[in-house]
């Protein structure tokens, strides 16, 4: 089952998905995709919080700063944690290499690509974050990150199995349903 | 009259598109303060909003005194609603406004969607 979720900030998304990928699992293999690019001592302390916070789930990390399809060369019957959307995107529209120059081209690769890592595996649990919703007059890239952001984010709502917004900890079922 | 939210880039138009078989010519898309009534659907309300702030109209006020102009529309406006508070004066009385209309023209409508990643959510 792909399960696409998504809501606001600190509404317990990240708990709920792991939680979810590990149940979607059975005794299958779990895979976190870390998508967290660190570029300093407080992403650190966050990356050790959140391995900390997944210890003892089963998870194997896999680093995956950009090509979301390099997931496919794992057990694709297996259950994928992707946390989160909005980090996959950042890093590869606006590369760091490139100077965080944008890069439109890379963001469609993106929606694309991670179309298709959901339609490719057996269970998957993809989270996004919802940024859409503040009365702002943003910058042109800014603009452009939450379109293109959006543009993803409906696209999984569209292929997967079931669409979940979290709020306030609680599920608020847009499509389909969980197992039992 | 229905009214359709959502945040930004959420496909409320598409949406309308698809639910009340509109063609391009039935959609108004407000730019400022001027909204043609005669087509079936006007999307971009807060655009609408924002204008009236800038020129210290009642967008509410200006809804009410149109009324025989909207009764049976296909009301469009994007969700303002959960961002920090806007530093910009500006800003914060778009938020507000674009609130207070929402607010009235819920009130008022027969259907009520809210638009998320693509799906609606009838909230009334």
């Amino acid at each position: 089952m792909i399960v696409f979720v998504s809501g606001g900030a600190k509404n317990g998304k990240s708990g709920f998905a792991q939680d979810l990928a590990v149940k979607l699992a059975g005794g299958g293999k779990r895979y976190y995709v870390a998508t967290m690019i660190p570029v300093d001592e407080e992403d650190h302390q966050r990356i050790r919080r959140h391995v900390a916070d997944r210890a003892g789930l089963g998870f194997e990390t896999i680093e995956c700063g950009g090509d979301i399809l390099s997931c496919l060369n794992y057990d694709k019957n297996g259950s994928f944690l992707l946390d989160s959307v909005t980090a996959l995107l950042q890093n590869v529209m606006f590369p760091a290499e490139k100077n965080y120059e944008m890069d439109l081209q890379a963001a469609e690769k993106c929606a694309h690509d991670v179309a298709a890592f959901a339609k490719s595996v057996a269970n998957a649990v993809i989270v996004s974050d919802y940024i859409y919703s503040d009365a702002r007059r943003y910058d042109e890239s800014t603009e452009c990150y939450r379109r293109c952001l959006a543009d993803i984010d409906r696209l999984l709502a569209k292929v997967c199995d079931t669409v979940i917004e979290v709020s306030a900890g609680q599920l608020i079922f847009h499509k389909g349903g969980l197992p039992e | 009259m229905v009214l359709i939210i959502g945040g930004a880039y959420q496909g409320k138009l598409d949406y309308a598109k698809a639910a009340f078989s509109l063609t391009p010519e039935d959609i108004f898309t407000c730019t400022g303060l001027k909204i043609d009534f005669s087509k079936r659907c006007v999307n971009a309300l807060e655009e609408f909003c924002y204008a009236c702030v800038q020129q210290s109209i009642d967008p509410v006020g200006y809804f009410q005194s149109h009324r025989e102009g909207w009764q049976d529309s296909i009301l469009i406006c994007t969700d303002l609603s959960s961002g920090v508070v806007p530093v910009d004066p500006v800003e914060r009385r778009w938020r507000h406004s674009t609130g207070q209309l929402c607010q009235y023209l819920a009130g008022q409508a027969n259907q009520v969607s809210r638009i998320f990643c693509g799906l609606e959510q009838r909230l009334k």
